[in-house]
């Protein structure tokens, strides 16, 4: 079992306090880390196919970044940058599933909890589905 | 360092591991297709805004042209289907013109498709608006809907809808599952009830069906069949993301088709059903006066299933609406987003939202747009913005799958006789369909060209036009004005001619482009702009 750190990253402030926090988890268990970022177009559009390759290069950046922040905290750890085609939580849930994930780090959106139900909150519906351990990291103060 | 890019990304997460995680990832695929291509065609809300206006043209006949209607739209779901296998740009019809045709022509098809999106706003909000008030019992309120009331909370709806577009707010599939099985159970129950009331007799003015209502030959004169017919494309419009969204079905080769196949049945009908239900209960005189002309389904419903169950299809007309709304604002958004891709348009209109995630600047601006079209409408327009739109949308429909229709035909060319197949499905379906939908166009030019044949019947716009003229041995004058739906449909369409000049004068990048021709029929074309797919690392 690879037992992979999995990280949702999304270039917020609660998922930088996450990749932190993650960091050090797969330093602890001396274990790979994943970070997640995934995204899927609402479907009843109808194609999207550029509006995606956008979104993939956004998806890029935004993982490249994260590898190097996370380089640059401990360069000893082995990072992975994943940039998966589903929504948010589904996207977690399945790199979750094909690592064998141990925990799914994630950030706190913050948001007050109205908003997160309005908006729909990743940590909120993680923590419903997911089969392994999450761990929300709250955003804090930067 | 291994930063793993987007396509190696979706394959370091093998298709195997969710469909073993009993997520039956297959039967959600022909579930969601099905759903997708019915929920965006909004069969309630389509039957809702133009039940009543088919029937006020073509009369007795209706359910012939909801019949006929379907065959120009099922042949170029044809063009759509094999364009979208070349390239799935979320530009659609604008990328393929482009591609085949040319970068003018292209540009126009976006306008176009921009256009009618944005023309079939003010209907979508003041049904939204109108059924509304229905809902609480506020019918006097409701009947108004150029009033301030109905138009206040269509400029609502269309704030919200805007709003859940730039968040991207989403059903999950399950709820979407439901509201649409109970849009499509609500209309049949509607339906049966209906006639079976009609059966056991009893009901003031009722008619029993007749086979011959489905005879179009009984339609006369060509115009109004063909009115009719631009008419009830509308409803089908939309169905054609059945057919292309099942490209990104996750699974078989076979769901497309079926997902095609069934929501095409489901639709067919429903909308033969209901519309011989509707005009059986109360006769055609019931649907098309004044006072039910416009929300046909609020007057029927209330008649036929009695107040509180009434309300079911009120309810039923607005969640079809809201997922209308939507699946009008996110391809529009797309569409510009695509063209400020491909240099077609402004950078801005590119933009993704950072947090979000959705091409925000443009989604913003049509929901902008909308709403100052949807007031001034309504200003401009007081009696009769649900016709006017309704008439005018035929207009821009049949021009962007016209040009659908024959972009494929062009981009193919060298395909269409090398196999019996290539030849009906590129060749054939989409010329045919294609030419129909021109003739359709053409022939509603003069039809609504007189204002007596829209729904106002006296209300003439641009009184300063008059002129007369015989063409192929018929007369043809205009008097004083033009029907509004003929200036909206076609007025819209050719302000796009002088923007694009203007454009092209700016911004010639896009304009220098070459046409293409495709190399075959099943693999994906290059890119449209060289540099568009994201060259990282």
């Amino acid at each position: 079992m690879a037992g992979d750190i999995i990280l949702g990253y999304d270039g917020s402030a609660g998922s930088k306090a996450a990749l932190a926090v993650a960091v050090s988890v797969a330093r602890a268990f001396d274990a790979p880390l994943s970070i997640v970022f995934g995204y899927e177009p609402n479907p009843m559009g109808g194609e999207t196919a550029d509006y995606k390759d956008k979104l993939e290069k956004i998806g890029d950046e935004m993982v490249g970044s994260a590898v190097a922040a996370a380089k640059k905290i401990d360069s000893s750890v082995r990072v992975e940058a994943l940039v998966v085609p589903l929504r948010p939580v589904e996207s977690l849930l399945e790199a979750a599933t094909e690592r064998s994930a141990r925990v799914i780090v994630v950030g706190g959106s913050g948001e007050r909890p109205i908003v997160g139900a309005i908006l729909g909150s990743v940590p909120h519906k993680l923590l419903h589905r997911s089969d392994v351990p999450v761990l929300v990291v709250p955003a804090g103060d930067e | 360092m291994a930063v793993t890019t987007g396509d190696v990304g979706v394959s370091s997460v093998p298709e195997e591991s969710s469909a073993g995680k009993g997520l039956k990832v297959g039967a959600l695929g022909l579930v969601s297709s099905l759903v997708i291509g019915v929920a965006s065609t909004a069969p309630a809300y389509s039957l809702a805004a133009t039940l009543g206006f088919v029937a006020l043209v073509v009369g007795i006949q209706a359910p012939a042209v909801m019949l006929l209607a379907f065959v120009p739209m099922l042949f170029i779901a044809a063009a759509y289907y094999y364009l979208n296998r070349a390239d799935p740009d979320c530009g659609t019809t604008f990328t393929w013109v482009t591609r085949a045709i040319g970068p003018k022509t292209g540009w126009m098809a976006g306008w176009g498709i921009l256009v009618t999106d944005l023309v079939v706003m003010p209907n979508l909000a003041s049904i939204a608006g109108s059924y509304t008030f229905h809902l609480f019992g506020a019918h006097g309120i409701a009947n108004n809907t150029t009033g301030f009331w109905v138009t206040s909370v269509g400029v609502i709806w269309i704030i919200v809808m805007t709003a859940i577009c730039y968040i991207g707010i989403e059903l999950s599939a399950r709820t979407q599952v439901a509201l649409l099985g109970a849009e499509i159970v609500i209309l049949f129950v509607f339906a049966i009830i209906a006639l079976a009331r009609v059966y056991s007799g009893g009901i003031a003015h009722s008619v029993r069906p007749s086979i011959q209502w489905l005879n179009p030959f009984k339609i006369h004169p060509i115009g109004a069949l063909s009115a009719g017919m631009l008419l009830a494309v509308f409803i089908y419009w939309g169905w054609d993301t059945a057919v292309t969204v099942n490209e990104e079905a996750r699974d078989s080769r076979r769901t497309p088709g079926r997902a095609a196949l069934l929501s095409t049945l489901v639709l067919l009908l429903i909308y033969v059903v209901v519309s011989f239900a509707a005009q059986s209960f109360h006769g055609v005189g019931f649907l098309t006066n004044g006072n039910n002309v416009n929300d046909v389904l609020n007057a029927l419903g209330g008649a036929v299933l009695g107040g509180g169950w009434g309300k079911l299809l009120i309810v039923c007309v607005l969640t079809s609406a809201s997922s209308s709304t939507q699946t009008t604002i996110l391809p529009a958004a797309r569409s510009s987003l695509s063209m400020a891709v491909h240099k077609a348009l402004p950078k801005k209109f590119a933009d993704i939202h950072p947090r979000y995630l959705s091409p925000g600047f443009s989604t913003l601006l049509f929901g902008a747009v909308s709403v100052v079209w949807y007031v001034a409408l309504t200003l401009i327009s007081p009696n009769d913005v649900l016709a006017n739109s309704i008439l005018a949308l035929g207009f821009g429909i049949a021009f962007y799958y016209g040009l659908t229709g024959f972009a494929c035909v062009f981009y193919y060319r060298k395909h269409i006789f090398k196999s019996f197949k290539n030849f009906i499905f590129i060749g054939v379906a989409p010329f045919l369909g294609a030419a129909i939908l021109t003739v359709l166009f053409v022939i509603a030019i003069f039809y609504y060209s007189d204002p007596i044949n829209s729904s106002t019947g006296d209300q003439a716009w641009l009184p300063f036009i008059h002129f007369n003229f015989t063409f192929l041995h018929q007369h043809f004058y205009v008097k004083k004005g033009l029907g509004p739906p003929l200036v909206l449909g076609v007025g819209l369409l050719l302000i796009g001619v002088p923007l694009m000049l203007i454009w092209k004068i700016r911004n010639p990048t896009f304009f220098q482009r070459d046409r293409e021709v495709a190399e075959t029929v099943d693999a994906p074309a290059p890119p449209l702009t060289p540099g568009v797919i994201p060259v990282n690392d």
